[in-house]
């Protein structure tokens, strides 16, 4: 068991060492022959990589915002993950970093925003807000790691070594200076608090003081950014503590934390929630041709998966029910899980927000103006149809799968046994998506596409001329950007650094304080 | 990419244009094979021009002046003003516009533009049903806003408003992050990617019609932009960078009028200082049939339409 363990272990870092080292290859590749290898193009031109730096920005908010709960608020219960989640703030605003440097057209200039500084460019401004963030960071995690640094650096070994030369020099081991920089840390994280809310309000900003975009432009953004970095970091957190860290606290204590965690990120999912029903709502209503196109191509248009699946299904809906299932949401592991698909679903979040609003041309037309576009266009007529379609795949497998589990209880049955609980849980499952399919099935063979389209069957119902007609509009729905090999091998590879450094760190670094609370 | 482009596109109008740029290039081509005389041409031209009496414009048959002449006295008259005096403005008469795409194709050879890089589409605007339908062909040069919204967003300063009202990019400055490109709301800003046309032989037929060796010089020619000399050379400015239209600003100091509007088959392009209250341009965009492009945000764009 143990050897199985530490097979899979291994295997699973092996993978991971592999991808970033290919990921890394691919990232000089794009180093030496600019931005040719990316599918880029003058209609979209910030695609997956600006969607992971603002993914990774929003993490390291996230976390920070957490250890201020701690170190500001006095919230002592998280005091246990307060390093982890700094470390973690540190390590994925170097990933977010890493994402803008490989976006730049000429990374070699990437130094000069510190001299050609232009104060009323928004990005200009959240530069600012990460080198002072960066420092803030570093500062408050030394200080809270210095005296377990001091204590680790008077052995013999590798890591004493390392500890040594992280102290700094510092060799006061008292409870006062552990005091005295408990105070610090309390003051940095108020000066933090802000800066945090700039660093990812501001990412937020940059988005939303761009009129060009009516989906971006307005005030709601920047707030959105803030709460779904929220989520996102608390998810993290979730995830991370119920499978990798805590290892030095007591089982129930560590599960007991996981819960607490898991609550904390359904509350600012569910507040996330509401951002996105307000926007798309709103939207939708007002009915504005160049916002509800944008919301017709996240909804319906080609990678309309990305938003149902990934964002909406995956990354919330499920995670959600996890947590707040009584079956489920007292499992430490299950709601691990919750928070590591809220991670996962997040980054759909992220290239909705920074793909689609750009891939509707500012002039009707401009796509096909020139014909020298290098990028592959897609084309995805109305949506209704593909929806179905894949209902009714999904009814025909539901409906398989149900059968089958009725003839597994019935055999149960036979031998004079109850049938398991999750068996009875996934005929209900399975039937109420059966039911479902095949009744919007039944419709559009009644009433034919157009009327499934636009009134669902319902004759005298034409959906189109309700006040939300516009978003059904059948109009051809086009992407004009698909990342291509480079830019997902490059971003492989920074996250897996990312990863990699982060498990590092947690190796050598004294993340979980002993002390305990 | 470029192979998904070919076997998706064979529309006739694009097989047209297609036509037409390989035309161009050829015409390129030909123009660098003859280096030596391309100069001279350029000297012949500028002398051309001072022979032009400025208050005198040329008067055609029909007892008009051509628009062209008229124009570039006009620009001529303004050249002897300081630069802030100067209020450069393009109109452009819709009722005119064929949709030939001269305009775009012109751009691309004067200012050796790749492939991706555009300044001047002309969108083409179907309107009405099949089969009773009617097109409406937009050229589309940079706006030349007075508030543009590319430059306060550009984090290096590396873009800005001239005296003039033409909004340059220093290509030694920007380091390509295209935050101006996402914040123009004409799409008037494209991104150099380094690529050229002779990525993908098989994209044209002009690189087998003029060979491969012509073809790259051709592509790797200094382009001229703000008055610069910088030959087309693997990771070096222009590439990386955010480019756009700049109404030619190096040939109005040498005193010619935009490529656009010298190229301008139906004479639909207009040229000239809005400051000059006897330019055409000015007596243009006093008529009441003028338009602009999105003006509820503000911007205050330099280009007129008629219609």
């Amino acid at each position: 068991m143990q050897q199985a363990q530490r097979f899979l272990k291994l295997t699973a870092w092996g993978a991971i060492g592999l991808v970033t080292l290919v990921g890394m290859g691919a990232v000089v590749i794009r180093a030496l022959n600019g931005l040719g290898v990316t599918n880029l193009n003058f209609i979209v031109p910030w695609g997956l990589w600006v969607a992971f730096y603002i993914y990774f920005i929003g993490l390291s908010a996230g976390s920070f915002l957490m250890s201020t709960m701690v170190y500001v608020f006095g919230f002592k219960k998280l005091e246990s993950i307060g390093r982890l989640a700094l470390f973690s703030a540190l390590i994925f605003l170097i990933a977010g970093m890493n994402f803008v440097l490989i976006d730049l057209g000429r990374m070699e200039r990437f130094w000069t925003v510190f001299v050609n500084r232009n104060l009323w460019s928004v990005l200009e401004i959240e530069i600012h807000f990460y080198v002072l963030y960066i420092v803030i960071l570093t500062l408050e995690l030394w200080l809270l790691m210095r005296r377990d640094l001091v204590v680790c650096g008077q052995g013999n070994d590798w890591k004493a070594r390392i500890c040594r030369i992280l102290a700094f020099g510092s060799k006061d081991v008292s409870d006062e200076s552990v005091a005295r920089d408990r105070r610090i840390v309390r003051v940095l994280g108020i000066i933090g608090l802000p800066v945090a809310i700039g660093v990812h309000g501001g990412t937020g900003a940059l988005f939303a003081v761009v009129k060009a975009r009516p989906m971006w432009y307005g005030p709601l953004f920047p707030i959105i950014f803030i709460v779904s970095a929220l989520a996102s970091g608390s998810a993290l957190l979730t995830f991370v503590l119920a499978f990798f860290a805590g290892k030095g606290m007591a089982k129930q204590e560590r599960d007991e934390l996981v819960l607490l965690l898991g609550k904390i990120t359904a509350g600012f999912l569910a507040f996330d929630l509401l951002l996105l029903w307000s926007e798309f709502s709103v939207g939708i209503y007002g009915n504005i041709p160049e916002d509800l196109e944008v919301m017709r191509l996240i909804l319906f248009g080609p990678f309309w998966w990305v938003f149902w699946f990934v964002q909406i299904i995956f990354g919330a809906f499920v995670p959600l029910l996890i947590i707040f299932l009584p079956a489920t949401g007292k499992n430490p592991k299950w709601v691990g899980l919750a928070g590591f698909m809220v991670v996962v679903g997040i980054i759909g979040v992220r290239l909705n927000i920074v793909i689609p609003a750009l891939s509707i041309p500012v002039l009707p037309g401009l796509d096909e103006a020139y014909t020298m576009l290098p990028a592959p266009t897609q084309a995805f007529t109305t949506y209704p149809p593909v929806i179905l379609t894949w209902l009714n795949r999904f009814a025909i497998l539901a409906a398989l799968g149900t059968f089958g589990i009725f003839g597994l209880i019935a055999l149960r049955r036979l031998r004079g046994q109850e049938a398991y609980r999750f068996q009875r849980g996934l005929v209900s499952i399975g039937t109420a998506v059966a039911v479902l399919a095949i009744a919007l099935f039944v419709l559009r063979w009644v009433g034919g596409t157009a009327v499934t389209t636009l009134g669902l069957g319902i004759s005298g119902l034409d959906l189109t001329q309700t006040p939300i007609g516009g978003i059904l509009g059948q109009t051809e729905l086009h992407s004009f950007y698909i990342p291509s090999p480079n830019e997902w091998l490059s971003s492989a590879g920074l996250i897996g650094m990312a990863i990699i450094m982060f498990a590092v760190g947690y190796m050598v670094l004294p993340l979980e304080s002993k002390e305990g609370h | 990419m470029a192979k998904t482009e070919e076997n998706t596109t064979l529309a006739p109008d694009t097989t047209r244009r297609r036509l037409l740029q390989t035309l161009v290039g050829v015409a390129g081509v030909a123009t660098v094979a003859a280096a030596g005389p391309v100069k001279k041409a350029t000297e012949a031209t500028t002398i051309s021009l001072d022979t032009i009496p400025v208050d005198a414009p040329v008067v055609t048959s029909d007892g008009k002046v051509d628009p062209l002449e008229r124009m570039r006295a006009d620009l001529a008259r303004a050249l002897q003003k300081p630069v802030s005096e100067r209020r450069w403005v393009m109109v452009i008469d819709l009722r005119k516009c064929v949709g030939c795409s001269a305009c775009t194709i012109s751009c691309v050879a004067e200012n050796h533009l790749p492939p991706g890089v555009v300044y001047r589409p002309v969108v083409e605007e179907e309107i009405g049903t099949f089969p009773n339908v009617t097109k409406r062909f937009l050229p589309r040069p940079c706006m030349q806003c007075d508030n543009p919204p590319c430059v306060p967003v550009c984090p290096v300063n590396a873009t800005w408003k001239r005296e003039d009202g033409i909004v340059t990019i220093d290509y030694d400055k920007c380091i390509g992050c295209r935050y101006c490109i996402t914040a123009c709301p004409y799409n008037a800003r494209t991104f150099d990617k380094g690529l050229t046309y002779n990525d993908d032989v098989s994209e044209t037929n002009t690189i087998a019609l003029v060979g491969p060796a012509n073809a790259e010089a051709y592509e790797m020619a200094a382009t001229h932009e703000y008055g610069e000399n910088r030959p087309r050379k693997e990771g070096r400015s222009p590439i990386g960078n955010a480019r756009k239209c700049h109404f030619c600003l190096h040939r109005l100091e040498k005193g010619m009028l935009p490529a656009c509007t010298t190229t301008c088959i139906g004479r639909a392009t207009y040229f000239g200082d809005a400051n000059d209250p006897d330019s055409l341009v000015s007596e243009l965009i006093a008529s009441p049939n003028v338009m602009r492009l999105k003006e509820e945000l503000g911007t205050e764009p330099k280009v007129y339409y008629l219609q």
